[in-house]
């Protein structure tokens, strides 16, 4: 295996802290309501520059919402979550970009006017416009569609595309809500190591959102698994693996012992999570505490 | 790439049957089935005429075809009536479109706009408005000005309805991801919302036309004393239906001219969709 370009932050302390979060709670309506839903639940939080942090945890327990406090797409409804010491109030497009599990090209745009309108939209200078898509469309060998219209690609290709988006906008966090949740799993593969790769040369800070345990241990330095809504951070799982990681790291014990761990960890939440919906009424969703 | 391979291989070689439903399914095809629709309908129309119809009502194509030039296109006053109504038509819906579009945009911007204005522009739009065609005349009066006005009147809603439900559920997914991206208000509008409204549009502008054209003829039949409308009358009642019929052609092929221009606009505009 090459020697790892850049050493992400599993035990070094030494790398800055760039994503702060401080005692976030996010409740969705009025908290009389009974229609009001505690999404999140006092979550603290330190991502440090470099890593690679995967957010895992039942379906519905916040891990979109807490990515999207981070990104300032949502308000958060106690508590403060900062970007390079910048308290988050909005979107921050020069420090952060996002890749959706859909992919958000927009369908009357080609790829090339899409990447143009990004860049655009992030106040790039336009005479890097061509140079920076044409780069990220080659790192994940899209080059040639470049002038295609996103429904003319398959989904795999679009979220491809999608993802080479996000790293052109070359900001130095990258958060990704279940980006390959729509591919099937030879391609999620493929884009998990070139993901890999990308942290290694780069030393992006990238903050994912999987369900898939293998992909969690596979990509992540620190894998956040998550209670059962309202959304608390159960236990931070540790994988002491360099990147850019090869294949093989899938066939050492190590790999299945912290698979096995996780689902043991989520095993729980989750039949936590699928009885408060069977059972609205008995279960912590309907407790109003915060 | 394989489309090109399909088309040159069913061209060029492939079974008889495979080369006929290639030809039967391709473009020329149906141009071809087209023309012979319109032929057929046309022989037995001429047919029905000479042997079965009353000719008062019901003249022979050829008689149409030999009015329209003799009769119709002869007469100076004709074709000026003619060249007005084209005009009238072509200025009541650029009004429509130049109106609709504007007011459209405004009230879809907003969901406060849209819910407070939009039932009430569909009441509006629900209204019969030949009721209303005498009120036209009093205050635009007998000359251009109320058939543009009514032809506005009537193209005007369909193009201001259909922009309005074509920038509600924009995907939500675009905005977040375009908001991520830094984008601003404008920039939301400008390229979100607008490009997603466009199909829309042309679905209005389709309508428009047709409306633009019934408005403009009603008010024509209404007031006219040397348009259009006022010949129609003439021949009508005179009992010549041949120049009656030849205009109505006429008509015909004002409508289809605009809706082509229409058509081809639309196919630039929304090429993405395909
Ligand atoms: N805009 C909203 N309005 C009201 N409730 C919301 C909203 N967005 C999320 N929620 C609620 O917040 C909770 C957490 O949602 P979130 O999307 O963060 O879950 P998630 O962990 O990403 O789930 P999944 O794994 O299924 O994507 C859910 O119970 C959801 O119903
Ligand atoms: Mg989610």
């Amino acid at each position: 295996m090459n020697a790892p370009a850049f050493r992400a932050a599993t035990d070094g302390s030494s790398s800055p802290v760039v994503i702060s979060v401080k005692n976030v709670s996010k409740r969705f309506g009025e908290a009389k309501s009974n229609q009001s839903v505690l999404a999140l639940d006092n979550v603290s939080l330190d991502i440090r520059k470099g890593e690679f942090v995967c957010l895992l945890g039942p379906s519905g327990c916040g891990k979109s919402t807490l990515l999207n406090i981070i990104g300032g797409l949502t308000d958060a409804s106690s508590g403060s979550a900062r970007i390079d010491g910048r308290e988050i109030k909005g979107p921050t497009p020069d420090a952060i970009s996002f890749v959706f599990q859909e992919s958000t090209l927009f369908p009357w745009y080609t790829i090339v006017e899409n990447f143009n309108i990004a860049l655009k939209f992030q106040g790039v200078p336009q005479s890097e416009w061509s140079d920076r898509t044409m780069k990220a469309l080659k790192s994940v060998g899209m080059a040639t569609f470049a002038n295609h219209y996103p429904n003319q690609l398959s989904v795999g290709m679009r979220q491809r595309v999608n993802m080479a988006r996000g790293i052109a906008l070359k900001t130095d966090v990258l958060l990704m809500d279940e980006p390959f949740a729509a591919l099937d799993e030879q391609t999620r593969m493929v884009l998990g190591e070139d993901l890999s790769t990308l942290l290694a040369e780069t030393g992006k800070t990238i903050v994912f959102v999987t369900h898939s345990l293998a992909e969690a241990v596979f990509l992540s330095d620190r894998i956040i698994v998550m209670t059962a809504r309202p959304g608390r951070i159960k236990t931070v799982v540790e994988v002491g693996e360099p990147h850019p990681r090869s294949p093989d790291f899938m066939l050492e014990p190590r790999f299945s012992e912290l698979r096995n761990e996780l689902y043991a960890l989520l095993r729980d939440e989750i039949r936590a999570a699928t009885a408060a919906m069977r059972d609205p009424v008995s279960a912590p969703v309907s407790l109003h505490g915060g | 790439m394989s489309i090109a391979d399909n088309t040159t291989m069913s061209r060029h070689g492939g079974s008889p049957l495979q080369r006929a439903s290639a030809f039967f399914g391709g473009p020329r095809g149906i141009v071809w089935a087209r023309l012979s629709l319109i032929v057929l309908a046309a022989v037995v129309l001429e047919l029905y005429a000479r042997l079965l119809a009353n000719p008062t009502f019901f003249p022979p194509l050829t008689e149409v075809a030999q009015s329209l030039f003799d009769t119709v296109l002869a007469d100076a006053k004709i074709r000026t009536a003619v060249l007005n109504a084209i005009w009238q038509i072509t200025i009541a819906y650029g009004l429509s479109i130049a109106v609709g579009l504007a007011l459209g945009l405004a009230v879809g911007w907003t969901s406060f706009g849209r819910r407070s204005t939009f039932p009430i522009i569909l009441l509006l739009y629900a209204i019969p408005q030949v009721v209303l065609l005498p009120l036209f005349v009093l205050v635009f009066g007998l000359g251009a000005g109320s058939k543009i006005a009514f032809g506005f009147s009537h193209g005007v809603f369909p193009i201001l309805v259909n922009v309005v439900a074509g920038m509600r559920n924009v995907n939500q997914l675009y905005i977040r991801g375009a908001q991520s991206m830094g984008a601003s208000r404008v920039d939301l509008f400008r390229h979100v919302i607008f490009p997603h409204m466009v199909p829309s549009f042309f679905a209005g502008l389709r309508l428009g036309m047709t409306m633009t054209l019934l408005g403009v003829i009603l008010a024509e039949l209404y007031v006219s004393t040397q348009g259009i409308g006022y010949y129609t009358k003439v021949f009508a009642e005179t009992m010549d239906p041949a120049p009656l019929y030849a205009i109505i052609f006429l008509l015909a092929v004002i409508a289809i001219t605009f809706n082509e221009i229409v058509r081809i606009a639309e196919r630039r505009f929304t090429r993405w969709k395909a």
